[in-house]
């Protein structure tokens, strides 16, 4: 059996031969196909790829809001594919924090609050202002995500992932309704979390200027994981351009 | 509090117009079950209290004359408890400062108090005395209308002669809750009241010596729901006395009218709250998709962040239990206050020792559990829709509607003329189904409501008409204490002011139509009769026949008899002979159960050359004529009771129209509730919905009342045909409510003219414009530019 040769202190996911098909009305979109994938403890995995290459479905999998249509997820020695929907949740709660392209705040909570919407679930949360202080923003904190620009929403949401304590840090495309300085300055945020807090950090982005930033690049196209290299010196985010 | 719960509370402050709209619907809805089930409640338990009290009888016997000691046999018939024999006779009474004569009932009472059947309560004074024979005790409202106290003196013609009385105390009894006199439609306190005399006195008075004319009864109450089979034992046993009518309590006029409205009650407790609270659900539902739709990408980071789906459920469920809890706090409240309004209401209307409005734990537990349990199935439905999204599903647009044509677009050359705005219009109506049809439910119901409660009035207004306007049509009814002659005619022809005079006869039989039989009377008419004109189903008037019968229709249907067949008729007075009868004509009337005939083939029946029993007056009308005409009606001894119809028609008036009134503002408001709520909630939702799409209108040029003319087409099309169809349904609900009152005393007439349905249709516009009052404001205020940049 797989777990046998599984090495479960390096390998935080797994996904093996993973198919995921959409059914949009009577339209069948496959959006993945026969991905296999490792995603170790404590790396900062970048996943690019052009929009429809699947690089959203792979952390919406990865982040268990999502089922595969065949193929196995494991969650370090757990089969996730055969997770009930309540172990779904309990995973999500426990161990990963999403950042959104769009932050999804609520829009009638305050900093605070949105970050309090997480920290209400977790058993062992942080304490709500330092993680705003995480992020510089608990100046702010009784602002409204209306009164916050894009940057300080993001940093929001990043607080609100953060404050629950997860392992597992799921971004999808950050940056991308940033501007170019607020984007660097969320990388570095993003950066520091995982060197010096220890989250395993997987960032997805059709910006392949990020990529530089990473432990490890994985390249999707089409559904399908084209390239994976290793990046044993990875840049720190002030020094990138896009 | 949570965050959850913060999010919830400003969810809910933010769209607190929609909020007041459903939970007023809610609201109205427990707040009508809590009313009408309280007032429900509260007659039935003051009716058993006052029943018990009283010793309500379960039967009575109307009598020629009856020796007492041959009584005993009836009460030692099996089911039979108790017997009481006592002396009953109508009576005019001479008030100081009321000019015209009154009418009375006077009942006789043991000379000592004692536990007896349908005993009195005293409410002032006491009970009889030794100290003189010619003591009274008076009904209490008659008492309280003339201002008559303990002490008082007033005066009666009994068996012809005028009485003074002694008024010794005032009195209520549970025969009398709903007290009419003969031929009264409401309680009229100033011109009818009771009077219980001594036993001894009434027997001195009347020439009763050891004898009674009612006999009223106990029975054993395995046999109280079905007395039939013992009362006609009784009946024959007495019939050699002329027995009258045998009226079981069920037919017992004040207990049939009390019971009639509690089961009135019992059905609106049910029937009206089970409209309006559907309503609310629909509506709760559509509002419910919509905000759990609005929301889906806080669902959707909800539960990537790890809320659970029941957490994320219970979320929305908490917004609907809200809206039900609220709703049904004010219900409770609005319907216990008015519970209180009815109550007054009825204290009015029904006479008991002690009516209170109670406060009904149970019932408001109910209340409550309904409006929750109807806000959480309304809820429910919208807010499992977003649940079934996988949270990265529920995190991407939803995918567009299917655009596709709608129907209508294949009637090519009624499409093609559409300018694009009412395309949008009728898309739109079309597409959104769910909505539509919860608006269309809604007008359907608000329509019903308001036709129903216009026909009520109208069936009221026609009533009386066709009562007192078309069918009896003098202006004074003088019922004979005994039989006369001719020349009664002639004397009542010569009092001041008459115009005509016309005499009637009444006749006590029984009708006979093989298994068929019912007690009754014939009144006799003269063949011209102009001052009673029956008529018939198409309001024509009928003609009197010289031989034969007009019958009513409800006494024809009882009796399985048709136009052109034959009955028999047995006299209880005089001869008591038993003729064939032919059924000449159908005559249609709304209370009781007339029969007509010619009053000279009616007298040669009874076997006199012509008998007179009563005298009916067409006057000048002349106020001075009037006032000399009731002067010397107050001094004739031979006149059992004087009925004026203008007394009628006003005191009728006073209540009964005042009453409408109020009934036709509680049924606009509950109405316009129902309206106002639900279309504002579909133009809200819809405005929500298509917030982009308008904003793009506003862009290209569109200016904010041309958008909400497009919000107001919608909202008027829905509105007029859910009207349209709910016409129809408040017609049905008003005949199934005239099959209800329908009974041998009372109809209910299903009468509609254009007037209820286009006062329908004006109110239900005039409504839909309100509320889009309301939408055009939100429409004034809207940010467009935020709008079109908000993401989908």
């Amino acid at each position: 059996m797989i777990e046998t040769i599984v090495n479960a202190d390096h390998v935080l996911l797994r996904l093996e031969h993973v198919d995921k098909v959409f059914q949009m009305g009577q339209l069948a979109v496959k959006a993945l196909s026969d991905v296999s994938l490792t995603i170790r403890q404590g790396e900062f995995l970048v996943m690019t790829g052009p929009s429809g290459s699947g690089k959203s479905t792979i952390l919406n999998i990865v982040g268990g809001l999502d089922s595969v249509t065949a193929g196995e997820v494991w969650f370090r020695q757990r089969r996730m594919t055969a997770f009930t929907s309540s172990e779904l949740t309990r995973y999500r709660r426990d161990t990963v924090g999403f950042i959104f392209q769009f932050y999804n705040l609520v829009p009638n909570l305050s900093a605070e609050e949105n970050v309090m919407v997480s920290t209400e679930l977790s058993s062992d949360p942080m304490d709500v202002v330092e993680a705003l202080q995480l992020v510089g923003l608990d100046e702010r904190r009784h602002h409204f995500p209306s009164q916050l620009s894009g940057g300080e929403q993001q940093r929001v949401a990043i607080a609100r992932a953060l404050a629950k304590n997860p392992a597992l840090l799921l971004c999808d495309e950050p940056t991308g309704a940033l501007d170019f300085s607020t984007g660097k300055r969320v990388l570095r945020m993003l950066v520091d979390l995982n060197r010096q807090l220890g989250k395993t950090i997987v960032l997805i982005t059709h910006n392949s200027a990020i990529a530089p930033i990473a432990d490890r690049v994985v390249r999707l196209r089409s559904g399908q994981v084209v390239e994976i290299h290793d990046n044993p010196e990875p840049v720190p985010p002030e020094e990138i351009t896009w | 509090m949570s965050v959850l719960d913060r999010k919830l509370r400003r969810d809910m402050m933010s769209s607190w117009v929609l909020l007041l709209a459903i939970t007023s619907i809610i609201t109205v809805g427990v707040a009508e079950y809590v009313a009408f089930g309280s007032a429900y409640a509260n007659l039935t338990e003051a009716k058993r209290r006052y029943y018990a009290q009283c010793r309500m009888a379960d039967f009575s016997i109307d009598l020629k004359k009856v020796p007492t000691a041959e009584l005993a046999p009836v009460a030692e018939l099996p089911g039979v408890a108790a017997v009481r024999s006592r002396i009953r006779f109508n009576a005019t009474v001479a008030l100081e400062g009321v000019p015209r004569p009154l009418n009375g009932m006077v009942l006789s009472l043991p000379d000592r108090r004692e536990p007896v059947i349908d005993d009195i309560v005293l409410r002032s004074g006491g009970y009889f005395t030794d100290r003189r024979q010619n003591e009274v005790i008076v009904n209490d409202r008659f008492a309280r209308t003339h201002n008559l106290q303990p002490g008082d003196w007033i005066h009666l013609v009994l068996n012809n002669r005028r009485q003074e009385l002694f008024v010794v105390g005032t009195a209520v009894s549970s025969e009398f809750v709903y007290l009419l006199g003969p031929g009264a439609i409401i309680p009229d306190p100033e011109h009818y009241g009771v009077f219980y005399i001594k036993q001894t006195y009434a027997e001195d008075v009347f020439d009763f010596d050891g004898a009674a004319n009612q006999l009223l009864g106990l029975l054993a109450p395995e046999l109280r729901e079905r007395p039939g089979g013992v009362l006609q034992r009784a009946e024959r046993m007495l019939s050699p006395y002329g027995v009258f009518i045998t009226t079981p309590l069920v037919d017992q006029a004040s207990n049939k009218y009390l019971s009639q409205e509690i089961d009135g009650l019992r059905m609106f407790a049910v029937f009206m709250p089970t409209i309006f609270l559907t309503v609310a659900a629909l509506v709760l539902n559509v509002l419910l998709s919509r905000l759990a739709e609005q929301q889906r990408t806080v669902v959707g980071t909800l539960k990537a962040i790890g809320y659970s789906d029941p957490q994320v459920f219970f979320h929305f469920l908490k917004f609907a239990l809200a809206i039900g809890i609220l709703g049904g706090l004010l219900g409770c409240v609005l319907g216990y206050y008015l519970a209180a309004l009815m109550n007054i209401a009825y204290r009015g209307t029904f006479e008991f020792p002690e009516l209170n409005n109670h406060f009904y734990l149970g019932l408001h537990s109910t209340g409550m559990l309904i409006s929750v349990l109807c806000a959480v199935l309304g809820s429910i439905h919208g807010t499992r829709a977003v649940l079934k999204l996988r949270p990265a599903e529920a995190m991407r647009p939803k995918p567009p509607r299917q655009g596709g044509a709608v129907l209508l677009e294949h009637v090519g050359w009624f499409w093609t003329r559409l300018s694009s705005g009412w395309r949008m219009v009728l898309r739109s109506i079309v597409r959104s189904r769910m909505r539509t049809a919860a608006g269309v439910f809604a007008a359907a119901m608000g329509a019903a409501v308001l036709v129903a409660g216009f026909m009520m009035i109208e069936a009221t207004v026609y009533l009386i008409d066709f009562q007192f306007r078309w069918i009896q049509r003098s202006d004074i009814e003088l019922t004979l204490k005994d039989e006369r002659g001719i020349d009664a005619l002639a004397e009542a022809a010569r009092l001041p002011g008459v115009d005509r005079a016309e005499p009637t006869l009444n006749v006590a039989c029984t009708f006979i139509n093989g298994l068929h039989r019912k007690k009754g009377g014939i009144t006799g008419l003269t063949h011209d009769a102009r001052l009673t004109v029956p008529h018939d189903r198409a309001a024509r008037p009928i003609r009197i026949p010289s031989a034969g019968l007009v019958m009513s229709r409800k006494l024809a249907e009882i009796l399985h008899l048709k136009r052109g067949d034959t009955v028999l008729v047995q006299t209880i007075k005089g001869l008591r002979r038993t003729y064939r009868v032919p059924v000449v004509e159908i005559a249609d009337g709304y209370l009781g159960t007339a029969v007509y005939a010619d009053i000279n083939y009616l007298s040669r029946l009874i076997g006199e050359e012509l008998a007179v029993s009563g005298v009916q007056l067409a006057t000048d009308r002349k106020a001075k004529h009037t006032a000399a005409l009731w002067r010397e009606l107050k001094r004739l001894p031979a006149l059992e009771a004087v009925n004026s119809r203008a007394d009628m028609i006003e005191s009728i008036n006073e209540t009964l129209i005042k009453h409408m009134n109020i009934f036709i503002g509680m049924i606009v408001i509950f109405a316009g509730v129902i309206f106002f709520g639900s279309i504002l909630n579909a133009s809200l939702v819809s405005l929500a919905e298509r917030t982009r799409e308008l904003a793009t209108l506003r862009v290209l040029g569109y200016g904010p009342w041309q958008i909400g003319s497009l919000m107001l087409r919608e909202s008027l099309i829905v509105t007029l045909i859910g009207t349209v169809l709910g016409m129809p349904i408040g017609y049905m609900l008003t005949v199934g409510m005239a099959r209800m009152y329908d009974s041998e005393m009372f109809r209910f007439p299903v009468v509609s003219s254009p007037g209820t349905y286009i006062w329908t249709i004006m109110l239900a516009v005039a409504f839909a414009l309100v509320a889009h009052l309301v939408v055009q404001r939100t429409i004034h205020r809207m940010d467009w530019l935020e709008a079109l940049q908000a993401k989908e």
